[in-house]
């Protein structure tokens, strides 16, 4: 800038101006990212944090900037903070977005309420956040400066330019009102906890969410709520946000066991909490809320319910949610889709029973050959070798052990669905056993067939179209 | 002679005059107390197969760890039948099928990707219904010994079943296990691919194979060779057993092979 030049300048004209100039490419996704991370720093100030793209940052500090000893300590708390990680600021506070947005590019300023008018006055109307077209045209009839348009009748204003116009103008005067889009939905329920002395060992780090757990305990209470998914947010001295995020499979809001949950997500993640230099603040916060009912004590069956909850969040909360889970039934003929499975903190065993139970009615009625204890999660293809064209396989050989078959239950042929062109061909399913009594589901897709006397004329057709051979498969093992 | 020599020989005399009858219930004494009043606190699974129990002195013993190998890598399915029926057994003296507790199934990704993904539709037809499970996934095979004991520590759990593939397993941790399992009661299953020579706190042993079934237009019911090479309260011995889904329950056609009078190393058996 010193030197002569500015942003938008042609490259060429850059270096003619400076030959020794470095350049470097920008890099747009790294900019945003870097705005995300300094973005989620400001978290720390205000839950209410949005990102305005390419280089600015919006925080609503209604009711919070008293925890900071009002506006103008937090602006020099977080300009010092920016400047201390090496960034240039400029910071505006104001009643609206518009007005602040304008401060903090044209005019650095702490605004009072109701100041925005004459305020507004003398900056360009470029701070109006109005497109460059709009702003040389008005330019063009001598309208410079946002007082110049303050006083003028708005109906002409808006047809000669364009509707944007007032309604930015109407944004920074506070005559409309704009939404701020955060980042982040505001949690229920939150609570936090800053440090003096930065924390960086995990034992502290449980025993302040074990202290902030018991703040939220209290104004669930009153409202009867209990937690379902609860994260922590750790801000690094360095300006670096962890979170970290638990589940749980029924509301909680027992300090204890918000802290046990903890103690498995922070175990898992073992070295990925980086402390650095340590962590100034903590924050808590109840993202997903329930209506939680007062705790029930010596109804039967509900404290082994309660139990079998706590050990699938542990499990969750170490492992991850989709590695605990429950098998359920689906509506399917193919075997591979007739079972699936749903994360264990997601479905109670109660919920589970009416698939299972429609799925016995039908074996029943169907009387389906047995199917195997072990699915394999996609079928194996084995050498078999068939006495007759339809049968059971007489010697297959599987991972290059050979079985030879001595008894065999079937064909049970399964079709996928006409409407469907992914499910392949029939699949002929037989139950076998080998000599030694291992037994296993193997199946044969698509049948032994002539060839077509269509195609068999045909000397384009290639020859592997019009015979083609039925594969065969090992599906699952029986017990 | 000295007085308290004299009364030291008269007691001796005492205890050697004494019938058979009650050195048996003095090694009965001592056998409960080394077998620890803890695992006969929660009962036994019986099998149903007189010989078999009368081995076991009852069943197997819940709020214990049961090892359950199988004889070959080939012969995982059958061990994991077998290990399947005694989950089964474990919550079926409960007519209530909901209010059984839950079966919690342990294994690495890479077990379930060797030996298959547990099947509803098979377990349900094998007695167990697939409500009652909870499957737990892991990717690293120390996390399947953390998760087992977890697991044994719920008062909410039946059986824990945990194939053990990659993980040493040392007197250390099975002990562990033991003492997570004696905490409610639940009944700790431990799957391996091959029998396991490394000394263990496990109460049995079992070798696992399958067993050629009675043929009767196809395969007939489940059977397999189960050998007991290690049983903390009585003898070893090798049945063949065969899995009655309808009925629910183990028979045996065989006679009980004579078993064998001293504790014999697994790998012993194995050759």
């Amino acid at each position: 800038m010193r030197r002569g030049l500015t942003t938008g300048i042609v490259l060429a004209e850059a270096r003619a101006m400076h030959p020794d100039l470095v350049t470097v490419p920008s890099d747009e996704a790294a900019d945003a990212r870097l705005l995300d991370a300094l973005a989620d720093m400001c978290q720390r100030y205000t839950p209410l944090v949005a990102v305005d793209p390419p280089h600015g940052i919006l925080l609503d500090i209604s009711g919070c900037a008293h925890l900071f000893g009002g506006e103008e300590a937090l602006a020099t708390d977080l300009t010092a903070r920016l400047t201390r990680h090496g960034f240039v600021s400029r910071l505006a506070v104001a009643g609206t977005i518009g007005a602040a947005w304008a401060g903090a590019r044209f005019a650095p300023a702490l605004l009072d309420t109701d100041q925005e008018y004459d305020f507004l006055a003398p900056l360009p109307l470029a701070a109006l956040r109005l497109k460059g077209a709009t702003v040389a045209a008005m330019a063009r009839v001598g309208l410079k400066r946002i007082g110049d348009i303050l006083d003028l009748p708005r109906a002409p204003l808006a047809a000669r330019f364009c509707v944007d116009l007032l309604r930015q103008l109407d944004r920074a005067r506070g005559d409309e009102r704009e939404p701020l889009n955060p980042l982040l939905p505001v949690a229920p329920y939150v609570a936090d906890q800053p440090f003096h002395e930065p924390i960086a060992r995990e034992e502290d780090v449980l025993r302040v969410v074990e202290r902030l757990a018991a703040r939220l305990e209290t104004a669930m209470t009153a409202r009867g709520h209990g937690a379902r998914r609860i994260e922590l947010m750790l801000f690094r001295t360095d300006g670096e946000v962890k979170r970290v995020a638990a589940g749980s499979s029924r509301p909680i809001r027992d300090p204890a066991a918000i802290r046990k949950l903890f103690v498995e997500r922070l175990t898992a993640l073992g070295d990925d909490l980086d402390p650095g230099f340590g962590f100034d603040l903590a924050r808590l916060s109840v993202l997903n809320a329930e209506r939680a009912p007062d705790e029930q004590i010596g109804l039967t069956g509900g404290e082994d319910n309660a139990a079998l909850d706590l050990l699938v969040d542990r499990l969750s909360a170490r492992l991850g949610p989709r590695r605990v889970t429950r098998l359920i039934s689906h509506d399917s003929h193919l075997p591979e889709c007739a079972a699936g499975t749903m994360p264990a903190q997601a479905m109670t065993a109660v919920a589970l029973a009416p698939g299972w139970a429609a799925f016995r009615a039908f074996q029943t009625r169907a009387e389906a050959v047995p199917r195997p204890l072990r699915l394999l999660a996609r079928p194996e293809p084995i050498e078999a070798m068939a006495g007759v064209p339809d049968g059971p396989p007489v010697r297959f050989s599987w991972r290059r052990a050979s079985h030879r078959v001595v008894a065999a239950e079937g064909p049970e042929r399964i079709e996928g669905a006409w409407w469907s062109e992914h499910d392949g061909p029939a699949r002929d399913y037989f139950r076998v056993e080998d000599t030694e009594g291992h037994r296993f589901w193997v199946f044969r897709a698509g049948l032994y067939r002539d060839p077509d006397p269509n195609f068999e004329d045909d000397p384009v057709c290639e020859p592997d179209l019009q015979r083609e051979m039925p594969r065969w498969f090992l599906h699952g093992m029986y017990g | 002679m000295d007085q308290s020599v004299m009364a030291s020989i008269v007691r001796l005399k005492a205890a050697a005059a004494r019938p058979a009858g009650d050195l048996g219930a003095l090694r009965q004494a001592i056998r409960k107390l080394e077998a620890g009043a803890l695992e006969d606190a929660f009962g036994m699974v019986p099998f149903g197969v007189p010989g078999l129990d009368a081995a076991l002195g009852g069943g197997l013993a819940r709020g214990a760890l049961h090892e359950i190998a199988a004889t070959r890598e080939s012969d995982i399915p059958a061990a994991t039948g077998f290990g399947l029926a005694l989950a089964f057994l474990a919550g079926s003296e409960q007519a209530d099928r909901a209010a059984q507790r839950a079966v919690i199934w342990i294994a690495e990704d890479m077990a379930l990707t060797e030996s298959g993904l547990p099947y509803g539709p098979g377990l349900d037809a094998h007695g167990l219904p697939p409500e009652r499970l909870i499957t737990v996934a892991v990717a690293h095979s120390r996390d399947v010994l953390w998760a087992m004991e977890e697991a044994l520590r719920s008062s909410a759990v039946g059986v824990v079943i945990g194939e053990v593939r990659g993980a040493r397993l040392d007197l250390v941790a099975t002990r562990r296990l033991t003492l997570a399992a004696a905490g409610h009661g639940a009944l700790g299953l431990m799957l391996r691919a091959a029998p396991d020579p490394e000394a263990s706190a496990a109460a049995t042993r079992w070798i696992v194979g399958a067993a050629p079934s009675v043929l009767a237009h196809g395969p007939g019911p489940p059977r397999v060779h189960a050998q007991l090479t290690r049983n903390r309260r009585g003898h070893l011995g090798s049945w063949t057993l065969e899995w009655n889904a309808d009925h629910e329950r183990f028979t045996t056609h065989s006679q009980p092979v004579p078993a064998a009078s001293v504790h014999r190393p697994a790998r012993a058996a194995v050759a």
